[in-house]
């Protein structure tokens, strides 16, 4: 009885064992069947995580290899909202707001906001990292983003630009080479653990295409020494503004380009438009005499002249149609050379008036004016030049000295370089090669000839008037110590908003290029409504002096050293 | 004898899902050793390129100039500032530390002369003229 009992028990907790099994086998086979789609991607998502790989934008060099744009790893700090308390939000406001410079009102807004994720502050500097994650908050976090860095704060502002907070290039060759510069994101999945944590067993990983470095054709030295010496007359003279532009005139390389007013790359936040504009090509202005060189390298070329043909220069006063030409000091007879020499405004005109304006228009355009250059950076302009059927009776009077005409200083580099080379319009660039992240280079970009505008004979002849400019005629301040140079200056008067000319707004400039027998440089420099004196001679060809011979100096250095170094 | 072959094959399968068990948990341990070694080695390289640029910034040439600038209180004195006194015959003996050679006739007829001679004076005064007009500048 007793026995019976006990197997009945057994067999019912068999049975009862068995029906479990086998509820659990169909339980299992219903979710292997039916629901393992649906239960596997809800383990996916819990398991593997999706994360952007961001590339790294690639560095800017010098024409020496020196770096110029960088990025650099700094942390942008969040905070989770819902995951904090009323205390705690205010706490965390209270002690956050000093430490990275924000309001504290600021902070607890944003932190009240009903979101899983709201940016602090972003890319705060390392110091300041350290501090907050001293502070051990819970709810707060940080994230690795990479920021563009300048070492060199204000130098080449203007050409370089800056990128936004998001690495793409808002000015400059930031923006014009972004393609280039920003690379191409990644992406992966990682696995994760159950706090969140990222582990590096990647299923699927497509890497980030990182940016190509840029080398330019800017030499950080000279920059450098054109820059310290352009601001040094910017302050001496309380210009409104002021340019240079340091070019190789066998190749149309741009060696420096600065302007100012300038700005800190490092705080590009809080610049006005007139600091970012790059006025060596972004602005037109009337060049004055220093455009004399364009009349002067026609009439040669087309054998209207020569160096001792004579011409009358009226004793400063000569009256074309209804407008009455004057010289800064009353010449007689002045030979072609002298004409030049002397920067005579009624010399150039009857210089002009052999030519006649359709030959001078046509030169003008030859010589690269009217037109854009092509230079590899956003924003240059035209300039402004009217064809001969639009000038006025007095323009032929104008027009040959720099007047009625519209100009970049880019483009009085290149025009000055084509007297300096031989001839020949080069196309003005600033970037030299594209370079991967390995070094090597993807893009070269080699000088480019534009058009012949004069014979070498001519060319050789203006150049010998040009350094009588600096000899004999108005820029002898410019004339260099130890090397021969030529050049010319310019006073531009201003137009007012009437419309007539100014009396006390002038653009003062200079152009010139040296060593005289073999030009490795070619220089411009133009000072915007400087004060209190305004001639070219004074004020611009000074900078022209220093920044010569500094450059000269330096580039004689560098060759013998890299000539030492190819021996050795 | 089933017995002990049942058994044998229970325990041979335990320690084979053992061993397999305990493979997963070192490949995850190695993840996460690797994992902790990459995110230092991604901070030395931050650090590196950090310290980099602050070299690069440190020696660049507008903070230099700058502080050359700064520092600096010598001021090349202009052209107005100089006293040239000509110096007597002792006084020249005392500078230079010998009179200069007479120049015989002997020795002018038949002697080598210097090729070129540094002209200090007009340097100098070429030099005082840059600078004069550099401090004029500022």
């Amino acid at each position: 009885m007793y026995i019976v009992n006990y197997r009945r028990r057994a067999e019912a907790a068999f049975l009862l064992f068995c029906f479990f099994f086998f509820l659990s086998i169909a339980r299992l086979c219903f979710i292997q069947f039916f629901r393992s789609e649906y239960l596997a991607e809800i383990a996916q998502k819990q398991h593997n995580m999706f994360i952007e790989l961001e590339p790294r934008r690639g560095t800017v060099y010098d024409c020496n290899l020196k770096p110029l744009a960088v990025n650099l790893v700094f942390e942008s700090v969040y905070a989770e909202p819902n995951q904090l308390s009323r205390e705690q939000k205010e706490r965390i406001a209270a002690q956050l707001a000093p430490l990275l410079a924000l309001e504290r009102s600021f902070l607890a807004s944003r932190l009240d906001r009903d979101k899983a994720f709201v940016w602090l502050a972003r890319k705060v500097s390392p110091e300041q990292a350290q501090q907050i994650r001293a502070l051990k908050f819970k709810g707060i976090g940080m994230i690795k983003e990479s920021k563009r860095c300048y070492p060199n704060d204000y130098l080449l502002s203007q050409v370089l630009g800056f990128a936004g907070l998001d690495n793409t290039g808002l000015e400059g060759l930031e923006l014009y080479y972004d393609n280039y510069l920003k690379g191409e994101p990644g992406w992966a999945t990682v696995l994760r653990d159950a706090r969140s944590k990222r582990l590096d067993l990647n299923d699927t990983t497509v890497p980030a295409k990182d940016g190509y470095h840029l080398v330019l054709t800017i030499d950080e030295v000279v920059q450098y020494i054109a820059e310290r010496e352009l601001e040094k007359a910017y302050q001496t003279y309380h210009a409104k503004g002021a340019s240079i532009i340091v070019i190789d005139p066998r190749t149309g390389q741009l060696l420096a380009l600065a302007n100012r007013p300038g700005y800190d790359l490092n705080k590009p936040g809080h610049v006005s438009k007139d600091q970012i504009r790059n006025r060596a090509i972004c602005d037109m202005f009337e060049p004055g005499s220093v455009f004399k060189i364009v009349t002067a390298a026609a009439a040669l070329e087309e054998n209207k002249v020569n160096e001792m043909t004579r011409f009358f220069c009226e004793n400063g006063e000569y009256r074309v149609a209804n407008h009455t030409l004057h010289d800064h000091r009353p010449h007689g007879w002045l030979t072609f050379r002298e004409v030049i020499e002397q920067s005579s405004n009624i010399g150039t005109s009857k210089v002009a008036q052999l030519l006649g304006p359709d030959k001078l228009y046509e030169y003008i355009k030859r010589f690269g004016f009217g037109a854009k250059l092509g230079i590899d950076i956003p924003g240059e302009i035209n300039g402004s030049i009217k064809p001969p059927r639009q000038w006025s009776k007095t323009s032929i009077a104008c027009v040959p000295m720099g007047q009625e005409v519209g100009v970049t200083a880019l483009q009085l580099a290149t025009a000055l370089s084509v007297i300096a080379n031989g001839g020949y319009l080069m196309k003005p660039y600033l970037v030299r090669e594209v370079r991967d992240r390995q070094g090597q280079v993807i893009d070269y970009y080699p000088p480019t000839l534009v058009r012949q505008v004069l014979s070498e004979e001519t060319a050789a002849r203006m150049r010998k008037i040009l350094i009588g400019v600096m000899e004999n005629g108005t820029g002898k301040m410019g004339k260099l110590g130890q090397f021969t140079a030529g050049g010319k200056t310019g006073t531009a008067q201003k137009l007012d908003p009437n419309g007539s000319y100014s009396h006390d707004k002038y653009i003062a400039s200079f152009m010139g290029f040296a060593p005289a027998e073999d030009p490795q440089v070619a220089i411009v420099v133009t000072v915007d409504e400087p004060h209190p004196y305004y001639f070219g001679g004074v004020v611009a060809a000074p900078v022209f002096k220093r920044v010569a011979e500094d450059v000269l100096k330096y580039l004689k250095t560098k060759e013998y050293t890299q000539q030492t170094a190819s021996l050795k | 004898m089933r017995l002990p072959r049942f058994l044998l094959v229970c325990l041979s399968a335990t320690a084979l899902s053992l061993m397999y068990v305990w493979q997963q948990t070192e490949v995850f341990h190695l993840a996460y050793t690797g994992q902790k070694q990459l995110v230092k080695f991604e901070e030395l390289l931050d650090e590196n390129s950090s310290l980099r640029y602050n070299l690069t910034r440190k020696t660049s040439l507008t903070r230099m100039g700058t502080r050359v600038a700064a520092n600096t209180e010598f001021r090349m004195p202009d052209n107005y500032c100089l006293v040239k006194v000509p110096l007597s015959g002792k006084e020249f003996k005392a500078a230079n530390g010998r009179l200069p050679r007479k120049e015989t006739l002997f020795a002018r007829m038949f002697g080598i002369k210097r090729q070129a001679e540094a002209r200090t004076v007009n340097t100098s005064d070429a030099f005082a003229v840059r600078i004069a007009g550099d401090l004029n500048i500022r």
